[in-house]
């Protein structure tokens, strides 16, 4: 019992001194200031000597007959990768992807030219080595069960419900996550804060909502409407919807098409306090910083748009909604 | 020799330490990589492509890569295989409808051969929020009693959001690996 009282003590110390250094190492990276990640100077120097990297590994690879070059070139990619991994904090998605592509490449061109100089062995047992495409391939080693058996319990929330009104009040409630799905022409309406909120399978709906403390996760929704404020919201399979949003983080789409954006605009008594709560009530433009995950070039994505002004709801008060 | 063990043994001379997180997007892998090396965690967007965080904890150095999870670049993953000597799946605990989507993630992930020797955290996350599963019934789901006999592995619940659990977590998965990997100094 006291052995084991003090194992905790020891460790809960530990932790303290960790935690105290943890933070010690963050102040002196505070004062040793971050460059700025809009700042199209450390982008150009970031891409400068990327390109020379990179020209350098390539023409090592085109270059080598010699086996015993390949760990070199192999030490470099991984210095290039991390070279890129070091810098993705501040550099804009596109640069990111795009030199994520590059190692990518070059790592091919590598395994290529090492199965050209090193032929396989002929006898020898079989260590069944990775190869080129490494999608894993089902069935091959046996997994039991494809599907969870065990019972999952229904989160709070709305589903399968049409042509109905929805409204929810968080205040005063012990509700954490709620979950909106299979809907079908409903107007939803909640009001408080919230932790997460998952939004699925919603057809002509509209969806108002106070603020989500943590993030918000949408999959498969159509000519809908949502009026939502979170720190993040992630964005999948959806179509010919406006999103009237106000985000900590820069919002995501994944597979759609037709969204359009604007700002937030609900309204409803206690809002202020809510928000500011959920420390949301800044407005940080961000609902206008778009990511497409689709879209791999540097111009704007053809999946999403700004709602022009002329057709924006204007502010919407849950009070006066029939 | 092949390339890799040369690798690894000009990394065992340094004490380092490869790290792969991953996981379904929004299971909160930013979040407990930042906190755990004290960083403000307040502003986070989903990762477009990966991070990489070099922390030194107790004698070791480790090299965190933190990819993004969503859909379209989880086939990135693989990139980052080589070499990992830790493998952390983070789990949202309070995201009951895509477990199944979890499970199948976290099955592929342990076919891949070039991952068979990585010791394995599993971080049941959001812990905090009312609603989200336990560790124990999030082992239940991603039935891990039926994992390969030889791996190391731990499930531990967490919350990225008040930095519970992420010490714990993380203190068993260094001594892990240590104690595979540098077994003889
Ligand atoms: N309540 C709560 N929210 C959390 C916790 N951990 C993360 N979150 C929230 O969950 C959301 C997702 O966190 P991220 O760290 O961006 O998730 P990720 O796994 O890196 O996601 P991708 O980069 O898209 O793969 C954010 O809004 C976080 O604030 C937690 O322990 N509790
Ligand atoms: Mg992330």
């Amino acid at each position: 019992m006291e052995d084991e009282d003090n194992e905790e003590q020891t460790l809960q110390k530990k932790h303290q001194l960790m935690l105290e250094r943890l933070s010690a190492r963050h102040q002196t990276r505070l004062e040793t200031r971050k460059p700025d990640p809009s700042d199209s100077s450390t982008t150009s120097a970031f891409l400068s000597r990327f390109n020379d990297s990179k020209k350098s590994i390539a023409a090592k690879i085109e270059s080598s007959t010699d086996p015993s070059r390949l760990p070199d070139i192999s030490a470099a990619i991984s210095d290039l990768e991390k070279f890129v991994a070091e810098n993705s904090y501040l550099l804009p998605s596109y640069e990111i992807r795009s030199s994520l592509k590059t190692i990518s490449d070059l790592k091919q061109s590598l395994e290529n030219l090492t199965s050209q100089l090193i032929p396989k062995k002929k006898f020898s047992f079989k260590k069944s080595k990775p190869t080129k495409t490494q999608i894993p391939q089902p069935d091959t080693v046996s997994v039991p069960e494809k599907t969870t058996s065990y019972p999952i319990r229904d989160s709070p929330g709305f589903r399968h419900k049409q042509n109905q009104v929805l409204v929810q009040n968080f205040k005063g409630s012990e509700i954490g996550e709620f979950t909106i799905s299979d809907l079908d022409s409903c107007e939803v309406k909640l009001i408080g804060c919230v932790n997460a909120l998952f939004l699925n399978r919603l057809k002509n709906c509209k969806i108002y909502a106070g603020p989500v403390v943590g993030s918000i996760l949408m999959e498969e929704v159509e000519d809908c409407v949502f009026v939502l404020a979170s720190h993040q919201i992630r964005i999948h399979f959806a179509k010919r919807s406006d999103f009237y949003l106000r985000v900590r983080s820069r919002p995501i789409i994944e597979d759609s098409d037709g969204v359009r954006f604007a700002n937030y605009c609900l309204k409803y008594e206690g809002i202020e306090e809510d928000l500011a709560v959920a420390r949301l009530d800044e407005e940080t433009g961000n609902w206008a910083n778009v990511d497409d995950f689709k879209w791999l070039r540097a111009v704007q994505s053809p999946n999403w748009s700004i709602l022009p002004a002329e057709e924006r709801v204007g502010d919407v008060d849950l009070a006066n909604l029939r | 020799m092949g390339l890799l063990s040369i690798i690894r043994k000009i990394k065992k001379k340094e004490k380092e330490m490869r790290i792969l997180m991953v996981g379904l997007d929004n299971s909160g892998k930013t979040t407990i990589v930042l906190k755990i090396n004290g960083e403000d965690t307040s502003v986070i967007s989903p990762t477009l492509g990966f991070n990489i965080k070099t922390i030194t904890y107790q004698k070791y150095t480790l090299n965190i890569w933190d990819v993004g999870g969503q859909r379209t670049i989880r086939s990135y993953w693989r990139n980052y295989f080589e070499q990992t000597d830790g493998l952390v799946w983070v789990v949202d605990s309070s995201d009951l409808r895509r477990l199944d989507d979890c499970k199948m993630e976290l099955d592929n992930l342990l076919k891949e051969e070039r991952l068979s020797g990585a010791s394995l955290l599993i971080f049941a996350n959001k812990q905090d929020i009312k609603g989200a599963l336990t560790p124990t019934e999030i082992a239940k789901v991603l039935n891990l009693e039926a994992m390969d006999k030889t791996r190391h592995w731990k499930i531990a619940g967490c919350s990225a959001y008040t930095g519970e659990g992420l010490l714990e977590g993380f203190d068993w998965l260094v001594q892990d690996i240590a104690s595979r990997i540098y077994m003889l100094d």
